[in-house]
């Protein structure tokens, strides 16, 4: 599976969005940067449908330990982790 | 010699379940943890997996049948020619055993105003029901002066209106069972406690700092206090049956937890045993486990104490009903745009009164110090 940064960021929006739309929120304007948890988009429900959805949509089976701020802290981040952990970073964009 | 491996039981109230599929045959050598098929229970989907290697001496249910609890499913051997046992007929638990024939408290209840011993009246299922009564009654003329009304009526006559009966989905047959032994067992009654949110949610926001954590730990902690007032009042962590108390050793939490449409009362089992630490990060595992609708048998049965919560919904009051054979589920509520909270709690009146729930609320509403 190729996977593409700017595809996967797109797609953790997206599901962000479609989260936070359940809840009545609207979370359009979230951006790479911002710390999921401390936008108020997503409650903490939502915040574990994103990582279930996250898991099985890259075939990325998480430890409960590796569920962290520095893992998957905001849509960069967890594009990175993902990168990294399935040995896919692209070198070019840093 | 011969290993057998058992149909599974999920939850409390379900003496038989349903075999969806069979993944393994006859002569197949098969490796320990390897799924050999699942079956559906009130609740879940579970899968049965192999306790050791071995080849499939005998697969003894078909899909679509439906099987008792403890009964054999497949007879594992070491090799592929060994014998297996003579008597292949499913094999009761105690638990099964306890409860076949026994009437339920309202056909107890109709049977001794009929004065009428339960071993007179065959039952046409696991228990005897008000309806097994009314047929016996009605093919043998027996009137009894009883009020209808305290009755359910059985066996349901059909609407008039055209329609199609339809099977309900597991879930909806757990809520069945669920909502039918609230009605026959326990003696329901509910209170709840207004609280100012503000030191929990501080006290949730040090922990989650603490520990870098992406999801808010207020629910499990609020479960995780529940659960120490649980070792300390061992009442709320009991339930009644055939008129006596019956106290739990463990602490098996039920956490309600909502996956899609789908409405789990997942159970953290032996809670007691952990410290706060760990049994947020088994809550959380127990509920990606749901979301992902991969929740094994241990983890969706034996609740004996339970906590639920839909402040996500903002609803001003949440009444649960009671998981069978619990007496306590304390509900989380959080009235929109009002600043506070609220506790509430259903209960067995049977088991506890109102105090005693008021002093599990008071205790639950102030984080510890």
């Amino acid at each position: 599976m190729k996977l593409d940064r700017d595809e996967i960021k797109h797609a953790i929006r997206a599901k962000i969005i479609e989260l936070a739309h359940a809840l009545d929120m609207d979370a359009s304007n979230i951006t790479d940067t911002d710390i999921i948890p401390a936008t108020g988009y997503v409650d903490s429900t939502a915040i574990l449908e994103l990582v279930v959805w996250f898991e099985k949509t890259y075939d990325f089976p998480l430890t409960q330990e590796e569920i962290n701020i520095d893992n998957l802290g905001s849509i960069e981040v967890m594009a990175e982790f993902l990168l990294r952990r399935k040995g896919m970073i692209d070198d070019s964009r840093h | 010699m011969a290993i057998p491996v058992h149909v599974p039981r999920v939850n409390n109230n379900d003496d038989t379940v349903r075999v969806v599929e069979l993944l393994c045959s006859e002569g197949q050598f098969v490796k320990s943890g390897q799924i050999l098929g699942s079956v559906e229970t009130d609740k879940a989907v579970v899968d049965v997996a192999a306790d050791c290697d071995g080849h499939v001496l005998k697969v003894l249910q078909q899909p679509g049948a439906t099987a008792r609890v403890g009964s054999v499913l497949f007879w594992l051997g070491h090799a592929p020619d060994e014998m297996v046992p003579a008597d292949l007929l499913p094999t009761a638990s105690l638990a099964d055993a306890f409860h076949k024939g026994r009437p339920t408290a309202k056909a107890q209840q109709m049977l001794e105003a009929l004065g009428v011993d339960a071993a007179q009246v065959p039952a046409t299922g696991e228990r005897l029901t008000v309806a097994d009564v009314e047929v016996w009654r009605a093919a043998g003329g027996q009137r009894i002066a009883m009020s209808v009304a305290a009755m359910p009526q059985a066996p349901e006559t059909m609407p008039e209106v055209p329609g199609e009966a339809q099977d309900l989905n597991t879930e909806a047959r757990g809520m069945l069972m669920t909502v039918k032994w609230h009605r026959d067992h326990a003696a329901h009654a509910y209170l709840e406690m207004e609280y100012d949110p503000k030191p929990w949610d501080d006290y949730a926001a040090a922990w989650a700092r603490t520990h870098k954590m992406m999801l808010s730990p207020l629910m499990p902690l609020l479960a995780y206090r529940l659960v120490e007032v649980a070792v300390t009042m061992p009442r709320i962590n009991a339930t009644i049956v055939n008129d006596r108390l019956f106290q739990y050793h463990p602490v098996n939490l039920g956490f309600t937890v909502q996956a899609g449409a789908t409405l789990y009362l997942t159970v953290l089992r032996d809670a007691q045993q952990m410290d706060a630490g760990r049994f947020i990060e088994s809550m959380g595992t127990l509920q990606r486990n749901a979301m992902a609708h991969k929740l094994g048998a241990n983890e969706t049965s034996g609740a004996t104490l339970a906590f639920s919560s839909m402040a996500r919904w903002k609803v001003s009051r949440h009444i649960p009903i009671l998981a069978p054979f619990t007496s306590l589920m304390v509900a989380h509520a959080a009235p929109r745009d009002t600043g506070r909270a609220v506790l509430g709690a259903s209960y067995d009146h049977r088991l506890l009164s109102g105090f005693d729930v008021t002093q599990v609320l008071q205790t639950l509403i102030k984080p510890p110090a």
